[in-house]
């Protein structure tokens, strides 16, 4: 096991090496004056000058490359031109909605795409089955942003004097500022800057409300979510039943199912404990590679509902030309990608073996 | 040949054809998926070169200042007789600038359309060529370029996209460019893997050893053996390069006003949508039937066409 994991590793460093010159590329690519760009029109010859030897900009491109990567190496990603502020700090400041995003989409869709895709194989050819089909076939064809739209419009405004409404745009509701949990836990004290990665979890409004115990911002929290949520998780649920339908009708036809049935199981242990454990496999895969979805939905998604997170900010960024923000962000989130990928495959391996000696 | 022959042959022998795509059509013809994909994507086609039959209004001129085009202007619901409106007919209303959004809906299916199919028949014609050189010279060859193919990869599709048409511009051509991108690792992959199969089996060493040169090889014998993978995926790929060409003039990335466009028409109305939904739902609901269209037909397809599945 341990030497399938230090191949896959080494699989990947390619890639993210990559990636990084891709990025670099990319970047000086775009047309324009980055002095220009970042200090204005009125930038006279000798401040550009200065500009381009702080930034390191006179030297040979190679050197440019190992500037950069020595750079990210150290989580430098630079100064965002918009806001005049470290990439870094805006990405910990608003990665995190859309990692709360995401994870709730993902839940969303594997909580109900795996059981629906389930039950179709197990009745296949039944009314649950061909309805399920075209449900699926219909959800992998919604444009993420019209999905969002539409249910904004009949939860926000048909259905707004019900109990079903939900709010359209934001987090929480707005005037809401939830307490960090380390500070109602006095892990740092007030008005001091705490770490990172505690500032970043705390971000997580969910995490948050359940670490403070709030259950009122729990819920506020979740009714904001559950429209993005569910616009961003509409098409990856479509393909995770389609996904597992599929796999469990290949495993419910093998001879080992039949096996388990000859020698009297409940049908019960024959599904459950012998089908489902190996048409599940594929079903990882495939939950793996949505995490690419997720990310271009959460790009779409945010810009509808509102929210802060890094696709909306990246989106906003191109407009406004922010270079270096769009070029962080891209960066992180293309290696956030490709670590994905190689977990999910690292548990593919460790879950089928034939993987793993292949 | 197979034609004379099957023709003076009793009918059960006919159905015994061994042309592929004789007996692939045949399933296509029984898969109620693939006859309502073909129906759909017929029935676009048709609306998008008879546009301007089908269309009752030019989908770029505004109605303002045009005679009998009273008090219903800009962006008023839909206007029919059978909903007591006697007015000027308006299908599905007019949009924000007082245009007809129906109109505009009917001229988008060029757009949808052609986006669609040239995309995915770039990146096939570029995957391939790259996909079948890898698998053809194998080496160092093979590995820069798959090695690039899984850089490319890395990337989710929608955002790499963003971030070529950020260098190159906003614009339709762009974000054409753009997509096409993203789709070439999928057929390099695939023609790569077919190749790979295909290179080492008899017939191609014994073409070889009959003195035919790599590209006679490639030509004649791998890539029509590769090709069924490719087209399936090509069906599917259609579909999804619509939605991100809508995706992407959604947020104004893409085809730029006036421009009818679908994704551009929705994001022209998305915030009066409480106001106005009827202009962001009807050219969302136009691009998902086409989608749907392109992804029931894919589907039927590679039940059709891929004999593995047919044994079970």
């Amino acid at each position: 096991m341990l030497k399938f994991v230090i191949r896959r590793l080494t699989f990947s460093i390619p890639v993210l090496i990559g990636i990084l010159l891709v990025t670099f590329t990319l970047a000086r690519a775009i047309p324009g004056d980055p002095c220009l760009a970042v200090l204005g029109e009125r930038a006279t010859e000798d401040i550009c000058e200065a500009f381009f030897r702080r930034n390191g900009l006179n030297e040979p491109l190679p050197v440019q490359l190992l500037i950069y990567m020595r750079n990210i190496a150290q989580g430098d990603l630079g100064d965002s031109l918009r806001f005049h502020r470290p990439v870094m700090d805006l990405l910990v400041e608003r990665l995190p909605t859309t990692v709360e995003l995401g994870t709730f989409a993902l839940l969303f869709a594997i909580s109900v795409g795996v059981p629906l895709g389930v039950l179709s194989a197990y009745r296949h050819k039944s009314a649950v089955d061909v309805g399920t089909m075209i449900g699926a076939n219909i959800g992998v064809s919604m444009p993420v942003f019209w999905l969002g739209l539409m249910l904004a419009y009949l939860f926000a405004v048909l259905l707004k004097d019900t109990p079903f409404a939900l709010p359209p745009s934001g987090r929480l509701t707005p005037g809401a500022s939830p307490v960090p949990f380390y500070i109602v836990h006095g892990m740092v004290a007030e008005g001091e800057e705490a770490l990172g990665i505690l500032f970043f979890l705390s971000r997580i409004n969910t995490l948050n409300a359940v670490l403070t115990l709030n259950g009122g911002l729990l819920v506020d929290a979740l009714r904001h979510l559950i429209l993005p949520a569910v616009a961003v998780g509409t098409i990856p649920l479509a393909i995770i039943a389609r996904m597992s339908r599929s796999s469990v009708l290949e495993v419910l036809n093998q001879d080992y199912v039949r096996t388990a049935r000859a020698k009297g199981l409940r049908e019960r242990a024959v599904v459950g404990r012998h089908a489902l454990k190996n048409a599940m496999l594929p079903v990882i895969t495939v939950i793996g590679l949505n995490f690419g979805l997720v990310i271009s939905g959460a790009v779409l998604t945010e810009t509808i509902f509102s929210l802060t997170g890094v696709g909306r900010t990246l989106v906003d960024s191109i407009t406004s030309r922010d270079y270096t923000l769009v070029q962080g962000f891209t960066v992180v989130i293309a290696a956030g990608f490709v670590l994905i990928n190689m977990v999910v495959d690292i548990m593919y391996g460790y879950l089928d073996p034939r993987i793993r000696f292949n | 040949m197979a034609t004379k022959a099957t023709a003076t042959l009793p009918p059960e022998a006919a159905y015994r054809s061994p042309n592929l795509w004789l007996e692939a059509l045949r399933n296509l013809r029984h898969s109620p998926s693939a006859l309502l994909g073909m129906t759909i994507i017929g029935a676009l086609v048709v609306i998008a070169i008879a546009a301007p039959v089908f269309a009752t209004h030019d989908p770029i001129k505004t109605m303002i200042g045009v005679p009998g085009e009273t008090g219903r202007l800009p962006s008023k619901p839909p206007c029919l007789p059978i909903l007591g409106c006697e007015e000027p007919l308006h299908i599905l209303g007019l949009d924000l600038n007082a245009r007809d959004l129906y109109s505009r809906i009917i001229f988008g299916t060029r757009t949808s359309l052609s986006v669609g199919v040239i995309t995915i028949s770039l990146s096939i014609i570029a995957g391939t060529a790259l996909g079948v050189t890898a698998g053809f010279l194998g080496g160092t060859v093979d590995n820069v370029i798959m090695r690039l193919m899984d850089v490319v990869l890395a990337f989710p599709a929608l955002l790499l996209a963003i971030s070529i048409v950020t260098i190159l511009g906003p614009g339709l051509t762009n974000a054409l460019l753009g997509i096409t991108i993203t789709f070439i690792p999928q057929y390099a992959r695939l023609s790569r893997a077919s190749v790979l199969s295909i290179k080492e089996q008899e017939f191609v060493a014994a073409e070889r050893a009959l003195g035919a040169g790599p590209l006679r090889i490639v030509v004649a014998h791998i890539l029509p053996n590769a090709i069924t993978p490719i087209i399936v995926q090509g069906t599917l790929g259609v579909g999804t390069a619509i939605l991100d060409a809508a995706a992407l003039s959604f947020l104004g990335l893409g085809a730029q006003p006036p421009t009818p466009e679908w994704g551009q028409i929705l994001s022209e109305s998305r915030n009066y949508l409480f106001t106005s939904p009827h202009l962001v739902f009807f050219p969302g609901f136009a691009i998902m039937v086409t989608v749907l269209g392109f992804n029931l037909l894919g589907d039927g397809m590679r039940d059709a066409l891929d004999p593995r599945l047919n044994r079970v």
